[in-house]
């Protein structure tokens, strides 16, 4: 039988509601790269609305996982004594290296929202009419300097993220994030039970 | 290359910033490419060590 046919033999790695949070966040982050480099790469189209709205919805569904990462477990996904112990022992649901690519992508992220919530007020919307004069030209440059790099960074991150994804050796963490599960075998393979006892799914 | 860019300020007074350099764009996306390429030249080498 194909290992985790059955319920039986499989281990709830990602619950469904963090599985959309990943794959809306995904497409809003390429969507935001898309309408922000492809004008600059030479490709000419009206981004700047499909820019500021994407950011919105990718503004609230982080505010929404910092909100439920709080409530659940907000260290989770810091690296902690056990990782520093032993960095390359079996680790719990995360290894080290997953958990720094995760504080590296919130920086980031956190940094493009950030920065770009204020250059909204640079943008006409329903809700006002734009105002460049709201902050002096040297705040303004540091703004729009950190929105930039942290964009562009975004981009190493995510070909590194996708290479990853598709290594067959981390294929059944994709796998994870695509249907929730990972097989009972994956599970004791590649996790300490110690550090992350899962929950059966049947 | 800069990682910033400056234009002349047109209050006088010198080259303010204006954000970051653009052009950085596919260094960028460079370093994402050596990192990968590196990590699956590392993987491969491991692989080849390990005893059959």
């Amino acid at each position: 039988m194909t290992p985790g046919a059955t319920p039986a033999d499989r281990v709830e790695r990602h619950k469904a509601i963090d599985r959309a949070y990943h794959w809306v966040m995904a497409a809003s982050v390429l969507i935001l790269l898309a309408t922000a480099f492809l004008p600059i790469l030479g490709i000419k189209f009206e981004w700047v609305g499909i820019h500021w709205v994407t950011g919105l919805i990718l503004t609230a569904i982080v505010l929404f996982h910092i909100i439920r990462s709080s409530i659940r477990n907000f260290w989770a996904m810091m690296i902690d004594s056990g990782d520093l112990r032993a960095p390359f022992a079996k680790p719990g649901k995360y290894s080290p290296a997953q958990k720094l690519y995760h504080l590296a992508i919130a920086v980031l992220i956190l940094s493009t929202i950030g920065s770009g919530l204020l250059m909204w007020r640079k943008v006409d919307t329903p809700f006002w009419q734009r105002n460049p004069y709201w902050l002096s030209t040297d705040s303004w440059g540091v703004v729009y300097a950190i929105h930039g790099l942290a964009a562009m960074a975004l981009v190493t991150m995510i070909i590194i993220h996708v290479y990853f994804a598709l290594r067959p050796d981390e294929w059944y963490v994709t796998r994870s994030m695509l249907r929730g599960w990972i097989t009972r075998k994956e599970y004791t393979d590649h996790h300490d039970p110690r550090r992350w006892p899962a929950k059966d799914e049947a | 290359m800069s990682l910033f860019r400056y234009a002349n300020s047109i209050y006088g007074g010198g080259e303010t910033l204006i954000g970051a350099n653009y052009g950085l764009l596919p260094l960028f996306a460079l370093a994402g490419v050596v990192i990968v390429i590196a990590h699956a030249i590392f993987k491969a080498v491991v692989a080849a060590d390990k005893p059959r």
